[in-house]
C-alpha cells in the first residue's frame, strides 16, 4: 500500500512541476531510475510510450507504474498523472483566466523552462555512460549520429527510435 | 430535450477524442489532428488557440489539459469528462496490450540488442527536445541563462530533481519581472 501511495505522489510531483510529456521524461528518469527501475527498462519505456498511439505521457506513466507494482500501480500512475490537469480545469475556466493573467504564474514556468532543459541534457548524459555496462563504444556513437542526423531532417521521431532498436537488434 | 442534445454531443467529443489518440503517437502531433476535427465544428479558432496557450501554461501532459480545454468549451462538465475518458482509453488498453506482449518476449536476446540501439536514440531525442526548449523560451535573455546555470550546478552537486525544478520556479519569480 505504501508502495502505491509513494507512486501516487510521486506522479502528482511530476505533474505538478512540469508542463509537458517530453519535458517531464528527464524529471521522471531522475526520480525512477535506480530505486524503482532499471536504465533499460527506462529506455523500453520511453520508446514504447513514443511509438504507441496515445499520449506518451499517460503511457509513460503507466509503462512505469506497471514495473513497479502491476496493474495496481499502472492504476495509480494514471491517476496521480490526470489529477493535477483534471481538478485545475473543474475549478473552472474563470480560475485559469485569472492565472493566465497573473504574472507570477507565468514567471514561475518561464524559470522552470531552462533547469527542466539542463535536466534533460544530465540524463541524456546519464543514458548513454552510466547505464552502459560496456562504456560507450563506437557503435553506440553511430546509432546517436544517425539519430540526430535523421531528427535535425525532421524524421518523426517513432520512427527514428524504432529504426535505432532494429539497428542495435543488427549490431549488438 | 436538451439533456439528450448534451448527451449526444458528448459522444460525439468522446470519439473525437478517441480518434485523435489512436492516430497521434504523442502530445504534440495531436494538436494539429485535434485543430482539425474540433475548429470550425464544436469551437472556433481563437478558442482554440487560447487552450493551446493555456495548455503551455499549467502543470501535467499538456495533451491531456488540451483535450480537457476543448471538451469545457464545447460540452461543459460533462463535455470535460468526455475528453478526459476519449484521451485515456486508447494509451491505458495499448499499454496493457503491450506489457503482457513483453512479458512473454522478455528473454530473447534480440529485445536486448532492441533495448540497446534504443538508448542512444532516446539520448539524441531528449537531447533535442531539451533544446527546443530552451530556444523557445519565451521571455530568453541572460536570465534565463543564469538559471539554467544554476539549475546545471544543483544538479552538479546532486540536488534533488523535483528541488532544482523547484527552485527554478522560485527564481523566476524572483528575477524574471
Amino acid at each position: 500500500m505504501s508502495a502505491l501511495l509513494d507512486l501516487f505522489w510521486l506522479f502528482l510531483r511530476v505533474n505538478l512541476l512540469t508542463t509537458s510529456g517530453p519535458a517531464s521524461v528527464g524529471l521522471l528518469f531522475q526520480e525512477t531510475v535506480g530505486s524503482l527501475m532499471t536504465g533499460a527498462q527506462f529506455v523500453e519505456a520511453v520508446s514504447f510510450s513514443s511509438a504507441l498511439p496515445g499520449s506518451d505521457a499517460l503511457q509513460l506513466a503507466m509503462f512505469i507504474g506497471y514495473s513497479v507494482a502491476r496493474i495496481p500501480g499502472a492504476l495509480v500512475a494514471l491517476i496521480g498523472t490526470i489529477l493535477p490537469p483534471t481538478v485545475l480545469m473543474f475549478f473552472g475556466v474563470s480560475i485559469l483566466h485569472r492565472l493566465h493573467r497573473e504574472g507570477w504564474m507565468v514567471r514561475f514556468i518561464t524559470g522552470l523552462i531552462p533547469a527542466v532543459s539542463i535536466l534533460m541534457v544530465f540524463v541524456a548524459y546519464q543514458l548513454l555512460f552510466s547505464d552502459s555496462q560496456s562504456g560507450l563504444g563506437w557503435k553506440t556513437i553511430l546509432i546517436a549520429i544517425c539519430a540526430w542526423l535523421s531528427l535535425h531532417f525532421k524524421i518523426p521521431p517513432p520512427i527514428v527510435l524504432l529504426a535505432a532498436g532494429i539497428a542495435g537488434v543488427l549490431i549488438f | 430535450m436538451k439533456k439528450k442534445d448534451q448527451f449526444k454531443r458528448s459522444i460525439k467529443l468522446f470519439w473525437m477524442f478517441l480518434k485523435v489518440n489512436l492516430l497521434s503517437t504523442s502530445g504534440p502531433a495531436s494538436i494539429g489532428l485535434l485543430y482539425k476535427e474540433s475548429v470550425g465544428t464544436i469551437m472556433t479558432e481563437s478558442q482554440f488557440v487560447e487552450a493551446v496557450g493555456f495548455s503551455n501554461l499549467l502543470p501535467g501532459s499538456e495533451a491531456l489539459k488540451l483535450a480537457l480545454f476543448v471538451g469545457y468549451a464545447s460540452g461543459g462538465y460533462i463535455g470535460i469528462i468526455a475528453a478526459l475518458i476519449g484521451s485515456i482509453l486508447p494509451p491505458t488498453i495499448v499499454m496493457l496490450a503491450l506489457v503482457s506482449i513483453l512479458e512473454r518476449i522478455k528473454e530473447q536476446t534480440w529485445l536486448q540488442g532492441f533495448i540497446q540501439g534504443l538508448t542512444p536514440a532516446v539520448a539524441v531525442v531528449i537531447l533535442m527536445v531539451a533544446w527546443d526548449l530552451f530556444r523557445d523560451g519565451k521571455k530568453q535573455n541572460y536570465r534565463t541563462i543564469v538559471i539554467a546555470l544554476i539549475s546545471f550546478i544543483a544538479l552538479l552537486v546532486a540536488v534533488p530533481s523535483p528541488l532544482v525544478l523547484f527552485g527554478a520556479g522560485i527564481l523566476g519569480l524572483v528575477l524574471l519581472r
